[in-house]
């Protein structure tokens, strides 16, 4: 076994330092492309996470978001709650809101809208509602009779044709808003908010009191506490803490909602990517053992020649994999060095989706073992396979037949 | 040191078998060197082979030294044919990508001798054929003539029983084809070396001890040259 390992080193070692050099790169070009396949589309989606996660922390979840314990619909006095969650080491800032279901009317057209009543001023510490109006501009304090719509319902912004949308509403415009406890109000469009994601530009803004008062609550009920940390990566520690602090209700971080949510929502992402994954691998087995093959055929008459002299098969059938082993281990190489080139460029220049969203690709470490392990493992197999059926035909043949 | 009797090879079966060997026997000395003569399609290459072990005869007896050769397990005949048979192929049968070395080393390496002994090993049978100079050359940097010589150092590095050749000079002109049969005369006569060659070229007979002649897969003459 020691011989036969030390013979298909010294067969190999030999057949790569005189072996021709054009066909090498090439081999090793197009693994170089098969490794590339295997690990760019993952990271690609890897950024598309980053973004929707990104989304959800800057509007509907904070960093750190507690809802209502058991089957409670509000948080029974949030201003408590508030008070202790701001109280907290690692805090930065926390607000209360209550998201409820509702039907926005304008001429005639109706569309069905979750509408968020929340503390203006306090918004601008914990979310990104403030900065998107890009018409008109945001509810202050005393805005008790205006509106801000997403703008995809409004008619206007992006995505708005998929939807069902309220036709050209603009600030200035007056809506009828019907709330699900029945109670209507009309309001006038204070701005147009647009932040390129469903869960923001289908929704609607109002003040937290108009939602306080149509639904005649009391003692500062919530439908969520939004709480936003000094430090990324802190959410955790603050979560434990909060809890520590006595607050009773159910606490999430943003990772805890995203991982049900980004689910969902890429679960179609996740099946191309799995399928991509698989025809990757399909094709990327089949090449490397196409271009294996192709050069045992070549080396029909070597073999023979090898064994004739007295050479073992197994010596003949490790050279193979040495020599695959060697292909893959160079085309991973480069195909390292594309992908990191790629992704450095990608990170300079991200692909913008919808106009503002910008996506830029993640690179994973656990993807990159997988695919290298991956690709090696196939190149053995593919090395052994073609060589192992040669090398067992006879010497008669293998020599002189072609 | 060879015995074959009534050696037959068949391909194929039925009428339409092409009998190839049609039962031939003689004797084998140790240190003689026999050619083996006769025209194309006489059945020379197919006897050789069956020496060499490299292929079966389909009926008939082969001993060396007493050894019933032709009744062994295929693994032990390949283990044979590994440490006492020598083959010279008409075309060198070299690996391109291998120095002349290395082409004679890996054979020692796979008999499981160290780097360094291998090395050694080729050294000293590459000195045999005349070549030790030129031990670094891959086979597109040697002459016909030279790539035949690597291949004879080849088969003789593990100091085999009895070294085959079918055909060596088929592919050399004259000059080449003096020096690899001025390799096997030397060979023979200063080490003993036990040698069965296949030619059809006369003059190539001035160079061995005994000729063999078969014609339509039949022995027709055996004829001592001197001694
Ligand atoms: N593999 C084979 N299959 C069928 N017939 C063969 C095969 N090899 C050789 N022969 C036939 O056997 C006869 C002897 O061939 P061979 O031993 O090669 O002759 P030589 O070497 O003297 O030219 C020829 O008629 C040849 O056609
Ligand atoms: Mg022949």
């Amino acid at each position: 076994m020691i011989d036969d390992i030390r013979v298909g080193a010294l067969i190999a070692y030999c057949s790569i330092k005189r072996g021709n050099k054009k066909t090498l790169m090439f081999i090793v070009f197009v693994l170089s492309l098969i490794f590339m396949n295997l690990v760019f589309l993952p990271s690609m989606i890897g950024g598309m996470t980053v973004l929707f996660t990104g989304m959800m922390q800057d509007y509907p979840y904070g960093d750190i978001v507690i809802e209502p314990s058991g089957d409670n619909t509000y948080i029974n006095n949030a201003d408590n709650v508030l008070q202790k969650v701001r109280a907290v080491e690692g805090v930065r800032a926390a607000t209360k809101r209550l998201d409820v279901g509702a039907s926005i009317e304008h001429k005639q057209k109706v569309v069905g809208v979750s509408i968020t009543g929340l503390l203006p001023t306090e918004e601008y510490e914990v979310s990104r509602y403030p900065y998107i109006i890009s018409e008109g501009d945001f509810i202050g304090e005393l805005s008790r009779d205006e509106i801000i719509i997403g703008a995809m319902i409004a008619g206007t912004g992006f995505g708005s044709e998929i939807y069902d949308n309220l036709g050209e509403v603009r600030p200035g415009s007056l809506v009828d808003v019907t709330y699900s406890n029945g109670v209507k109000r009309t309001y006038k469009v204070k701005g147009i908010m647009e932040g390129t994601f469903e869960l923001v530009d289908l929704n609607a803004i109002v003040h937290y009191k108009e939602i306080e008062e149509v639904y005649g609550l009391e003692g500062s009920k919530a439908t969520s506490v939004v709480v936003r940390v000094d430090k990324q990566g802190s959410e955790d520690q603050v979560q434990d803490k909060i809890r520590e602090a006595g607050v009773n209700e159910q606490i999430f971080t943003w990772a805890d909602k995203s991982e049900t949510l980004i689910k969902q929502a890429m679960q179609s992402m996740g099946a191309i990517n799995i399928m991509s994954k698989f025809v990757s691998l399909i094709v990327g087995a089949a090449l490397v053992l196409i271009i294996i093959y192709i050069n045992v055929l070549n080396r029909k008459k070597e073999i023979g020649i090898l064994k004739a002299v007295g050479i073992t098969p197994g010596s003949i059938v490790l050279s193979y994999a040495f020599l695959s082993m060697f292909y893959v281990s160079l085309g991973i190489f480069a195909g390292l060095v594309l992908y990191f080139s790629l992704m450095f460029y990608f990170q300079a220049n991200p692909v913008v989706f919808y106009e503002t969203m910008e996506i830029r690709p993640q690179i994973d470490p656990v993807l990159l073992i997988e695919s290298i392990v991956t690709m090696l493992t196939l190149s053995v197999i593919a090395g052994i396979l073609p060589a192992w059926s040669v090398s067992k035909e006879s010497i008669l043949k293998a020599i002189w037949s072609r | 040191m060879i015995t074959v009797k009534n050696l037959k090879r068949y391909y194929g079966t039925g009428e339409t078998a092409v009998k190839a060997l049609r039962g031939v026997s003689f004797e084998i000395k140790k240190g003689e060197f026999v050619a083996i003569m006769g025209a194309s399609g006489s059945g020379k290459t197919t006897l050789l082979r069956i020496l060499a072990l490299l292929d079966d005869a389909t009926d008939g007896e082969y001993t060396i030294r007493g050894l019933q050769v032709s009744s062994l397990p295929e693994a032990e005949r390949s283990y044979y044919r590994l440490t006492q048979v020598g083959y010279v192929f008409q075309d060198y049968a070299l690996i391109n990508e291998m120095s002349a070395a290395e082409n004679v080393y890996i054979l020692s390496m796979m008999e499981g001798k160290s780097r360094k002994e291998s090395y050694k090993t080729a050294l000293e049978a590459l000195d045999k054929v005349g070549l030790k100079e030129k031990h670094n050359r891959i086979p597109d940097e040697l002459s016909g003539g030279e790539k035949q010589r690597v291949a004879i150092a080849r088969a003789i590095a593990k100091k085999p029983d009895i070294l085959f050749a079918d055909e060596p000079c088929a592919n050399l002109d004259t000059r080449n084809s003096k020096q690899v049969l001025d390799v096997f005369k030397e060979l023979n006569e200063k080490y003993g070396q036990t040698i069965i060659m296949v030619t059809h070229e006369p003059w190539h007979t001035e160079y061995v001890d005994r000729v063999i002649t078969l014609e339509d897969g039949s022995l027709v003459s055996d004829e001592q040259k001197r001694r």
